[in-house]
Parts: C-alpha cells; sequence; structure tokens
C-alpha cells in the first residue's frame, strides 16, 4: 500500500506520456551515439601514440642495418609521410572496412581479431562465471553473518580478490598450483594434443570448450577445462571481489525492508529470506556493474594472458605493441574500444529499462 | 547452527564444489608430457622457444624463429651438415666459381617438392629474384646486394654472377635465411605468400612438410620421407614446435617433461637452475652472438666535436677502458657461463679469430690491469677522472643488460680513473639515437647473418658501418676488401687476424662477450648436441628419444 510519503509530486507522478516515451528513446540514441565518438577518441589517440613512440621497420631492423637503409626502408613503407594524411588514409580504411595485414607478421588483421578475440572471449566467460560462482553466494553469505567474524574475513577476502595486481594473483597460483603441486598445467589453453585436435576442426569458433563439446571429444573438453582453471580464477577473482561486496551491500539491504519483515514475521526461514527474497534484487545492480567489469576483465586479460601463455588479444596486443606493429594495435584497440563502448551501451539501456529513473 | 545457516552453507559449499568437480573430473590428458599427435610419443620431438615466426615465406622474415621453421621445411643449394658451419651441397650436386664474377650450380635430377611439382633452375632463379625485387623490410634481400643477375641456361644448371669477384662469403649466403629455394608455381614472384596458403600448397622441400599450422602457438612437422639433402633423413617421425612468451614457461615444461628440448632463449639464472636438475641436460654448443661497447668518436670524451676534442687522450679514454673491464667477471656473475669473454672482434671459433683484445690489454692473460690504464691516462696527460655517459638497452638485448653494465659502471669508476653516468633508453629511441650520436659510449649486440667471419668486420667497418660511430681507417677497409675475395684459406685467415690487430690498437668497438648456444633437453632426448653447431641452425631432425 503506498502511503502519503510514498506517494511522488503530481508533476512527477503525472508526466506525459509523450516525454515519457521520447525520454527513453532520447536516451538511447545519445546513449548510442556517444560510442561513435568514444571509438573514434582512442583510435586517434593510439594512431598518434604509436606513431611518435617509433616504426615497425626500426624496431625489427634497427641493430642490423645503417640509418641510411632504415630510412630508406621507412620511406618505402610510407612510414615518413604526413601524419594527418596517413592519420586520413586510416580512417579512409577504416570507413571501408579495410584494416589491412599486421605489419610484424602479415595477418590480414580481421582474421587475427576473429582468432584470438576467440581466445580472449573464452578466458572472459570463465571468468566471468569464476565471479559470479565465488562472489554470489560468498556475498549473500556474507549478508547472512553480518558484523561477525566470517563477515569480516570475506570482506578482507574481498579487497584483497580486487585489490592484487592480476599478474600477482596468476604467478600465485602458478607457482602454487602448478609449480609446488603439480594440480594443473604451467601455461597453455591446452596440451599439445587439444591444440592439434582443435587446429583440424573445420569451422571451429575459437572458444576451446565449445568446439569440443560440438566435436563431441570430452577427453579434450577436460584437457581444456583443466588448464582453463588458473588463468580463470586469477582473471574471476578480480571481479568476484567487487560481486561480493556489492552482493553483501544490496542483500543486507534487502534484508532490512519491509517484505522481509512481514515474511520473517510469518516464520519464513532464514535461509529462504535470503535465497528468495532478499536475493533476486540484491542482483539487479550485478548487472550494471557487470557491463563496467568489462573493461577491467579486458585489461586484465592482457596480464593474465601473457601470465598463463595464453594466446589471445591480450598476449598479442603486447606482442605487436613491441614490435610497434601500428597497424595491429590500432586493430586490436579498436576492437576493444568497440567491446567496452557496445557492452557499457547494453548496460545502460538495460539499466534505464529496469529502473526508469536512470534515464531523468 | 539452524537450518537455514546449514543450507545457506551447502549452497556455497556445492557452488565451490561443483567448481572443483567440474575440473577434477576432466583430470590431466597428457598434459603434453611428450604426448603427440600420432600418438606415438617416442617419436616425435616437442621442442619449445620463446622465438617467434614473422613469416614462413623467406621473403617476408630475417629472424631467428622463422628461419628455424625455415631450416626443417626448404632445401638450400648449400647447406651444412649437423656438426659443422662448412656449406656442402643440398639441393645442389656441385657449387663453384667457374670464373671470377661466375658461381655455377649444378642441381641434383629429379628434385620434386612436396606437392608433386618439378624442382628445378626455374626455381631456384625465380626464388632469389624474388628475394631482390620484393625487398621485404623484413626479409634478407640486404644480403644479396652482390648478386648482378641469376642465369638458368637449363632445367639443372643456375649461374649466379656477382658485382665483386671471388666473394669468398657467396657459398655462406647461399645457406642464410636468404636462401631457401620456393616452389615457383605456387609463390608470387612480386609479393609475399601468407603462411596459410603456403601451407595449404604444400610448398615444402626439406627433412620436414607442415602437418599443422598455427602460428605462434603451435606448429606440426611431419617427416618428409622423400628428402635426400646433406641433412640426411630425420630421426624422428615428426616434431611439435610450441611458443612462449614467457621463458619461465619454458623453463617449467621442459623440467616437467611436456615439451623434450627447449631452445632459444632461457635466461642465465634460469639455465644455472637447470643445470642443477637431473630430470634434465644443459647443452651448451658454440655461439655467433656478440655483445659490445661502441665509442662514438665524434662524442665520446676528447671525441673530434666536443670543446675539448683531442684524438691521443680520446683513444687513451678507450684503451683504460679495455684495460680496465674485467670479462670473466661479467661473465660468470651476470651470465653464468652462457656468455663467455670475447677477445676480438671476431669471435673464437671462425676461421681468422684471434685474441688481440687479450694480447694487447690487461695482464695479457684476460685479467684487468689498473695500472697499465692509469699509466695510458697519464701518458696521454689525463689527470683528473674523466666522465662517460654509458647508455644501455633494456629491452633488447636481454633483461640482463642492466647487470651487466652496473658491472661495467663498477669496474670503471673502481679505477678511479672515471665516473660513469650509466643510462638506458627504450629499444625504439634507443636504436635511433644511437645512430644521431646522441650516445657517447653505447651497448649493442650482434647475431650473425651466416658463418663467417666477414660478418663481423663488413656491416661495422666498411663505410662507417652500421652504427654510424665515425670511425674509418682505410687500412682496415683495404684488408676487410682483401679478405673478403681471397680464395687462398690461409691467405684469407692472415687478412682477417691483421684487421683484428688493426681494430684492437684503435677500438671503435670494445668486444665483451660472446654468447654459447644454449638448449636444454629431458634426459632421455638424443642428438641435441649435434646440431648446436656454428652454424647457428637447430635442425630437429637429429634429435631423437
Amino acid at each position: 500500500m503506498a502511503t502519503l510519503i510514498d506517494a511522488p509530486p503530481p508533476t512527477v507522478a503525472a508526466p506525459k506520456s509523450k516525454s515519457a516515451g521520447g525520454g527513453l528513446g532520447r536516451y538511447i540514441l545519445i546513449r548510442f551515439l556517444l560510442i561513435f565518438p568514444t571509438i573514434f577518441i582512442l583510435v586517434t589517440l593510439v594512431f598518434f601514440l604509436m606513431r611518435i613512440t617509433g616504426d615497425p621497420i626500426t624496431a625489427a631492423q634497427g641493430g642490423r642495418l645503417p640509418q641510411e637503409q632504415i630510412d630508406a626502408l621507412v620511406h618505402q613503407a610510407g612510414y615518413d609521410r604526413n601524419l594527418f594524411i596517413q592519420y586520413i588514409e586510416y580512417l579512409g580504411n577504416i570507413a571501408t572496412g579495410n584494416f589491412g595485414r599486421t605489419i610484424s607478421d602479415g595477418r590480414p588483421v580481421v582474421e587475427m581479431l576473429i582468432k584470438f578475440g576467440a581466445a580472449t572471449l573464452e578466458l572472459s566467460i570463465n571468468a566471468v562465471v569464476v565471479a559470479l560462482l565465488v562472489g554470489i553466494p560468498l556475498g549473500m553469505f556474507a549478508a547472512h553473518k553480518r558484523d561477525k567474524v566470517s563477515d569480516a574475513f570475506l570482506r578482507m577476502f574481498a579487497i584483497l580478490c580486487y585489490a592484487t595486481p592480476v599478474f600477482f594473483a596468476g604467478l600465485l597460483l602458478k607457482l602454487t598450483f602448478s609449480v609446488g603441486l603439480g594440480w594443473f598445467p604451467v601455461a597453455g589453453r591446452a596440451s599439445t594434443t587439444t591444440e592439434l585436435a582443435m587446429g583440424r576442426l573445420a569451422a571451429p569458433t575459437g572458444i576451446y570448450w565449445l568446439d569440443a563439446l560440438r566435436s563431441g571429444d570430452l577427453s579434450a573438453f577436460g584437457d581444456i577445462v583443466h588448464h582453463a582453471v588458473l588463468p580463470a580464477v586469477a582473471l574471476g577473482l578480480l571481479t568476484a571481489g567487487v560481486f561480493l561486496r556489492l552482493v553483501r551491500t544490496n542483500v543486507i539491504g534487502t534484508l532490512g525492508k519491509d517484505y522481509v519483515e512481514a515474511g520473517r514475521s510469518r516464520g519464513v526461514s532464514e535461509y529462504r529470506l535470503v535465497t528468495k527474497h532478499a536475493y533476486k534484487p540484491a542482483l539487479i545492480p550485478i548487472i550494471t556493474v557487470m557491463g563496467l567489469q568489462i573493461a577491467l576483465l579486458l585489461g586484465g586479460a592482457v596480464l593474465t594472458e601473457t601470465t598463463f601463455e595464453w594466446k589471445g588479444l591480450g598476449y598479442q596486443l603486447a606482442q605487436y605493441l613491441t614490435a610497434r606493429d601500428f597497424v595491429a594495435v590500432q586493430g586490436i584497440v579498436m576492437l576493444l574500444a568497440v567491446i567496452v563502448a557496445v557492452t557499457n551501451f547494453v548496460v545502460d539501456i538495460a539499466a534505464a529499462l529496469i529502473d526508469p529513473r536512470v534515464r531523468y | 547452527m539452524t537450518k537455514s545457516t546449514k543450507a545457506l552453507r551447502s549452497a556455497i559449499a556445492l557452488a565451490g564444489v561443483s567448481a572443483l568437480a567440474l575440473t577434477a573430473c576432466t583430470g590431466p590428458t597428457g598434459g603434453g608430457g611428450g604426448s603427440t599427435a600420432s600418438g606415438n610419443a617416442s617419436s616425435v620431438i616437442a621442442y619449445g622457444t620463446t622465438d617467434k615466426v614473422t613469416a614462413l615465406d623467406p621473403a617476408g622474415s630475417y629472424d631467428n624463429g622463422s628461419f628455424m621453421v625455415m631450416n626443417q621445411i626448404y632445401s638450400f643449394l648449400l647447406n651444412s651438415k649437423p656438426g659443422g658451419a662448412e656449406p656442402v651441397p643440398d639441393l645442389a650436386e656441385s657449387a663453384s666459381f667457374t670464373t671470377p664474377t661466375e658461381f655455377t650450380v649444378k642441381l641434383k635430377s629429379d628434385l620434386k617438392w612436396a606437392n608433386g611439382h618439378v624442382l628445378d633452375s626455374k626455381d631456384v632463379k625465380f626464388s632469389f629474384d624474388r628475394q631482390v625485387k620484393i625487398a621485404d623490410p623484413n626479409g634478407p634481400a640486404s644480403l644479396l646486394t652482390n648478386i648482378e643477375s641469376i642465369a638458368a641456361p637449363d632445367a639443372s644448371t643456375v649461374v649466379f654472377t656477382l658485382k665483386k669477384a671471388n666473394d669468398q662469403t657467396f657459398a655462406q649466403i647461399l645457406t642464410s635465411p636468404a636462401g631457401p629455394i620456393v616452389d615457383d608455381e605456387v609463390f608470387p614472384a612480386d609479393k609475399l605468400l601468407s603462411d596459410e596458403e603456403i601451407v595449404k600448397a604444400n610448398a615444402f622441400h626439406g627433412q620436414y612438410v607442415i602437418d599443422s599450422f598455427n602460428k605462434n602457438t603451435l606448429v606440426s612437422l611431419k617427416a618428409w620421407p622423400d628428402y635426400n639433402g646433406a641433412l640426411g633423413k630425420p630421426a624422428n617421425a615428426g616434431a611439435t614446435i610450441k611458443y612462449y612468451t614467457d621463458q619461465t614457461n619454458m623453463k617449467l615444461e621442459v623440467k616437467g617433461g611436456q615439451i623434450d628440448v627447449a631452445n632459444r632463449s632461457l635466461s642465465a639464472t634460469d639455465i644455472d637452475d637447470l643445470k642443477k636438475d637431473s630430470n634434465v641436460k644443459v647443452h651448451v654448443g658454440p655461439g655467433g652472438e656478440m655483445r659490445y661497447i661502441v665509442f662514438n668518436f665524434d662524442t665520446m670524451p676528447f671525441g673530434a666535436k666536443t670543446p675539448e676534442a683531442d684524438p691521443k687522450k680520446a683513444l687513451a679514454v678507450r684503451q683504460a677502458t679495455a684495460n680496465l673491464i674485467d670479462r670473466q667477471a661479467i661473465s660468470e656473475q651476470v651470465y653464468k657461463g652462457t656468455y663467455l669473454p670475447m677477445w676480438s672482434n671476431v669471435p673464437s671459433g671462425f676461421a681468422g679469430a684471434n685474441v688481440s683484445f687479450k694480447e694487447a690489454y690487461g695482464d695479457g692473460s684476460g685479467k684487468p690491469s689498473l695500472d697499465k690504464a692509469k699509466k695510458v691516462m697519464a701518458d696521454a696527460g689525463i689527470t683528473s677522472p674523466v666522465n662517460i655517459k654509458l647508455q644501455y638497452n633494456p629491452d633488447h638485448y636481454g633483461k640482463s643488460s642492466g647487470d651487466e653494465y652496473a658491472m661495467v659502471k663498477d669496474q670503471l669508476e673502481k679505477s678511479g680513473l672515471f665516473t660513469v653516468d650509466l643510462q638506458s633508453t627504450e629499444w625504439v629511441t634507443y636504436n635511433s639515437a644511437s645512430k644521431k650520436d646522441s650516445y657517447p659510449v653505447f651497448q649493442l649486440g650482434w647475431f650473425p647473418d651466416f658463418s663467417d667471419a666477414d660478418n663481423y668486420l663488413t656491416p661495422f667497418f666498411v663505410g662507417g658501418g652500421f652504427m654510424n660511430n665515425h670511425y674509418s681507417n682505410a687500412e682496415v677497409e683495404t684488408l676487410i676488401a682483401k679478405q673478403l675475395v681471397t680464395g687462398d684459406k690461409s691467405e684469407r685467415e692472415k687478412a682477417i687476424q691483421e684487421v683484428q690487430d688493426l681494430l684492437a690498437k684503435d677500438i671503435s668497438t670494445l668486444p665483451l662477450l660472446q654468447g654459447a648456444q644454449v638448449a636444454v633437453s629431458g634426459t632421455n632426448v638424443k642428438g641435441v648436441d649435434s646440431t648446436l653447431d656454428a652454424s647457428f641452425k637447430f635442425r630437429l631432425g637429429t634429435v631423437s628419444k
């Protein structure tokens, strides 16, 4: 029952239906249009920063050839032309869908993005699964044990999770569970046998566990999961800490609501109150946070992939940066920018649909 | 404990257990462990490296990672047999100078590619012509500058006409990254062919063909039974090449038996650690890698373009430095013996190499000499400590460069003759700045293009050299030109030694260390030592288990 205090002021309570609908439409349109300048700014920054810090020919041949020969090769490749002209040319190529070939190893950029993007997507999915499996149950438990020792311990654990640099967590996990205990492989996405088997599949998705399941090879699936555990945990814990604290806070908030109290007074068990009544509303903000965590996950993937020899976009980005491979770096950064921008757009829309106050 | 609490705990436990069970039920499926594509673990070699493949097309790459794979899948006119670096016929039946400017090669008969195409002189001419025509920035076309033209008068004869007569390095160049022969029916004449298309076309003629190619991740090779070149039949049925980013991962996997051989590059500390591990064997072979200090003759202390320019004093600074450096200490303390002291501009092991710096500087036995350094400085009239701005690079010549140059600084400063400002710069900037006179004294390194002493002389000291350090000595250039065209071996070696003696007097560069080739294998692996030779080519065909 709505009380007098809960009732909104008449001007807000009765907005013109046209303006309300227009508000959502306008909100979606603005959020959508913002994707383009975001990507444009990032791509522009990367274009100029990469060129300021050197060229791929000097990076590759610098130690061997006289400066005149290097200059000639740089000239031949067109890297000494006016930067602005190169930039316009680059934008033109992007507009026509021509992303070119990587300079340092001659791969078509689109193929490279698809191949390594699949590996990064696999790692990200694995990490999100870990984050959800760890963050949500522990968050619920911490809320249930509010201000007890176990709650304090879990809060500290959450802080440790997101405060520990991902490469350090990865290294620690590797040293403990691979080198020390020998439970998991040191590195890679799969054993040699499985990697070769995956390479021979017709029309693979590039997500190994999915490909293994599609081909019905359970042995390969097991091998892939076995290899995926440590990288997924290293990256997943980063987000799990955020989820844990968020779920805890929200569950505590909903546990104090009138309807929960009402349920409690009617004799509903504490377990049922937490898992059925308080849990679901507490999960709504997770959707928003998950979107925001995508950028964090992709950033963490660069380090995780390098630590665990996970040949994905992050790993490749590090390689191409060292080689000053303009074309490859631009391609990868653009894809990452698109992923982050689109994800945030989807999250914004989802949040607006769930909570109408967002668009005002 | 209430019922609800128990239930909640059970739910959480279930989530955790599910996650563990998901992995536990999978178990290790071989995890590598020598497991192979064919399932015959005893005959397929698992090789690991941190090198990278730039391209399988020989015209598009000039790096260790690409060349290693090329050595397994392509043939050369001349190649070196395991155990040495002497060029011997591979695709060729014979090869020699028929006139001072003509190098004639006769091919073996009935050669074919793995795809069934005919391999004849047209392929050979095509291979070199396209290298020069494409001149890819990542390619080795710069090695072929002495070729004037190539003719293929008949199916089994190739005649190289050279610009400079009697080029004694030409046979070696045919074994170098510029030398792999490609299929003219598959490769385009004027552009690079992608790796995928090469693999798809099965355009190979070597000990192996590529069975599966996942670039810079995993390559699977299968022995090719029709190869009958210099390398002979491989000692295994195939091999996999696994690529690592992190040398520590490679070290752990060779220790754990997931790979049979780890080669290029493990750190000195890792190698030292592995030497103590009874599960693996460390193999050491001669190396051509050189680490050295360059003096810029214009900007070094008392250099030609400094306010206090004085060639005599500048020479004294270089000589005092040479007297003070303790190479043995750097070799042992920083590189744990994986780099050895280098006593001349030509590394030991190459025909004509001597120990000119060892004889001329220090105590004559390789130890530093403070007295000699002091005398050189005093004789030149230098009384107060000289400040040296010493630059090194931390990301191109290995992570230990920092330790190496910290020791150099320490050794120089302990004498009281020098103060050293040690600075480091990231590679791309470093390389460019070092050639533009920004660094008075700086670190460089070198890995040979082919196994010949000339590769340590001509690129450095002829026509100003690639270092652009403003060193010039007409006598040195004359001797280098002489050795390049002298067919008589002993005469050539004599000229090479004379060059080294002159270079030791002038000290344009100060050779510090020479690298060894180091590979690590499981104790059950054989044949690694025989391929760690002066050709610097790792041939998987020698390895078995």
